[in-house]
């Protein structure tokens, strides 16, 4: 914890205030999007200033029964949701194991810093540097449009989450458990998915939902590779602009759709985001 | 800790590895080395040697993503570092409230980037948006935030930092509460001042934090794209078209893929040199 200093009253006041600023500014976008989308669409555009629901106007879910009951964004959300999740669990199935690797085992050809950093180094890139290639691999696959294109490059983007936090928490781990296992007998198989899975569980639950809500987000190859079938929401998102105009009141519903599910996991593991988004860098 | 050398290591490790090898390394090769070809749809890829890269020097539109996106970049980071060590210090002490704040504070990290341009769009609306609709009462003036090229490029950057300087503060703010009570104790003695404290003291200790983030920031700036996809386009004309769209378009628009590969090979370059600048830190941390 910060120190406690003594303050003279006023000073304290005016920091509370600032304090109450910064948060208004932090959460101004979201509770807009959610004000626009709980207004009736015939008065979107005549209630002024900050549009205070209740207050200013009678909110209505109308916007969003009828979102929701269009079957163009059913089956996007449906598709984010099975690409996010089966992504998130090959990244993890590939990231965990070697994250384990490297923190309990001695490579000696590259050394485990360097291939931490070169499991790291992938997130350097710039997505739009690959999109060309993956564009012309998956067209050759015959995998355009399709879900699987879409959760193998996500499974990829996410890796390093995966494998770098993972490592971490392992060695955060006494090694002795599993050194006593293996006195016991214990093949290091058995080792790693008995005791030191369990164990490392929590961070491993966090890591998988940064993975889910990254690939939820994730917006360039999804536009890239998907066109009717396999489209996920932020791109169904995109694509709303065009057909339907300048309708605020679902722009607004489906903007709060798209982040929904990313911000609540987000809430979820709030203790583990400084390290998760630093890659272990610094210690939350 | 003592690490155990034992051949089921590789049992554990290597699927990880040819995933890397197979999705990343070889698009990399085969991104390289398309463009060395012109590739259009529907046509037989023909080998042009340096010509995509000697076209690069002459590209006016290059010229002017680039410089979008290097000034954006500048810009942006250090809004967002600085903006984000403050909060930090104006959160780093006791006071009601403060977990929920600090929860309130995380939530525009994680929203869906496609869908913050979409909801700038709403708040930006020059007719009767809620910033347009605020300034015409005060001020009886209102700013073309969508129409002229300045202002939608502070659009561009306001939502940017909107989204990102949060994760500056959290970072930041982590760094802050790991620092032992008791250097300011006796600072507090010497009855130094705050600007003090913070100049010789809290800012050295944090140094190594503030870096992390600045590097971080730095390479996921390089990649904006969703945003200015969504709020403006790349508009009005070319005025925000940053150098990801840019390659985007020329590559999966136009069909030009070996000029786009181009494009992107100089992009990474720029983001290797960055990186390099800060590769011996980033080895450390991971020691």
């Amino acid at each position: 914890m910060g120190v406690v200093r003594k303050k003279s009253t006023p000073l304290t006041v005016v920091r509370y205030i600032l304090v109450l600023v910064v948060v208004a500014w932090a959460i101004f976008l979201i509770y807009w999007g959610v004000v626009t989308s709980l207004k009736p669409p015939a008065e979107t555009f005549t209630i002024t200033g900050i549009s205070i629901p209740f207050l200013q106007f009678q909110p209505t879910l109308e916007n969003w029964r009828t979102e929701l009951s269009t079957r163009e964004s059913r089956f996007t959300l449906a598709n984010s949701v099975v690409v996010a999740v089966l992504a998130t669990l090959v990244a993890m199935l590939l990231g965990v194991p070697a994250g384990y690797a490297l923190a309990r085992f001695q490579f000696r050809r590259m050394k485990n810093r360097d291939l931490t950093v070169w499991f790291l180094s992938q997130r350097v890139l710039p997505p739009v540097v690959v999109v060309i290639p993956f564009f012309l691999l998956m067209r050759t696959l015959k995998l355009l449009d399709t879900q699987l294109a879409l959760i193998l490059l996500n499974a990829t983007f996410t890796l390093p989450f995966a494998v770098v936090i993972s490592r971490q928490a392992f060695q955060e781990l006494p090694a002795e458990l599993e050194e006593a296992a293996a006195v016991d007998g214990c093949s290091d198989f058995t080792a790693f998915f008995r005791i030191a899975f369990p164990l490392a569980a929590p961070t491993l639950v966090a890591v998988a939902a940064i993975c889910v809500a990254f690939t939820w987000n994730e917006f360039l190859f999804a536009l890239a590779l998907t066109s009717l079938k396999a489209k996920t929401f932020p791109v169904y998102l995109a694509g709303a602009e065009d057909t339907r105009g300048v309708q605020f009141w679902f722009m607004a519903t489906r903007a709060i759709l798209a982040l929904g599910p990313p911000t609540v996991l987000a809430l979820l593991i709030q203790r583990y985001i400084v390290r998760g988004l630093t890659f272990g860098a610094v210690k939350g | 800790m003592s690490l155990k050398n034992r051949s089921i290591k590789y049992a554990f490790i290597l699927p990880g590895i040819f995933w890397v090898l197979a999705f990343t390394i070889f698009p990399l090769f085969y991104s390289f080395s398309l463009s060395f070809f012109r590739v259009r749809l529907g046509k037989p890829a023909r080998f042009v040697g340096l010509d995509n890269f000697l076209r690069l020097f002459g590209d006016y539109k290059l010229g002017n993503s680039l410089r979008i996106t290097l000034i954006y970049v500048a810009i942006t980071v250090s809004i967002q570092v600085i903006l984000g060590i403050l909060i930090a210090l104006l959160f780093n002490q006791e006071m009601k409230g403060k977990s929920l704040f600090r929860a309130l504070l995380i939530l525009p990290i994680f929203c869906t980037p496609v869908a913050v341009g979409y909801l700038g769009l709403t708040v930006f609306y020059e007719e009767g948006g809620p910033i347009n609709s605020i300034l015409m009462s005060l001020f009886d003036w209102k700013i073309p935030w969508l129409s002229q090229p300045f202002w939608a490029w502070v659009a561009v950057l306001l939502l940017d930092i909107w989204q990102w300087t949060p994760f500056c503060f959290l970072v930041v703010l982590a760094g802050l509460q790991s620092l032992p009570d008791e250097v300011y104790d006796a600072a507090y003695l010497d009855s130094a001042s705050e600007w003090e404290i913070f100049r010789k003291i809290t800012f050295p200790m944090i140094q190594p934090v503030v870096i992390i983030v600045l590097l971080l920031r730095l390479i996921e700036s390089f990649k904006i794209f969703d945003v200015v996809y969504s709020l403006t386009g790349g508009g009005p004309g070319t005025a925000t078209e940053v150098y990801s769209l840019y390659t985007y378009r020329t590559g999966l628009k136009f069909f030009d893929f070996g000029y786009a590969s181009a494009l992107g090979y100089l992009l990474l370059a720029m983001v290797m040199v960055i990186v390099n600048l800060f590769f011996r830190r980033v080895r450390q941390v991971y020691e």
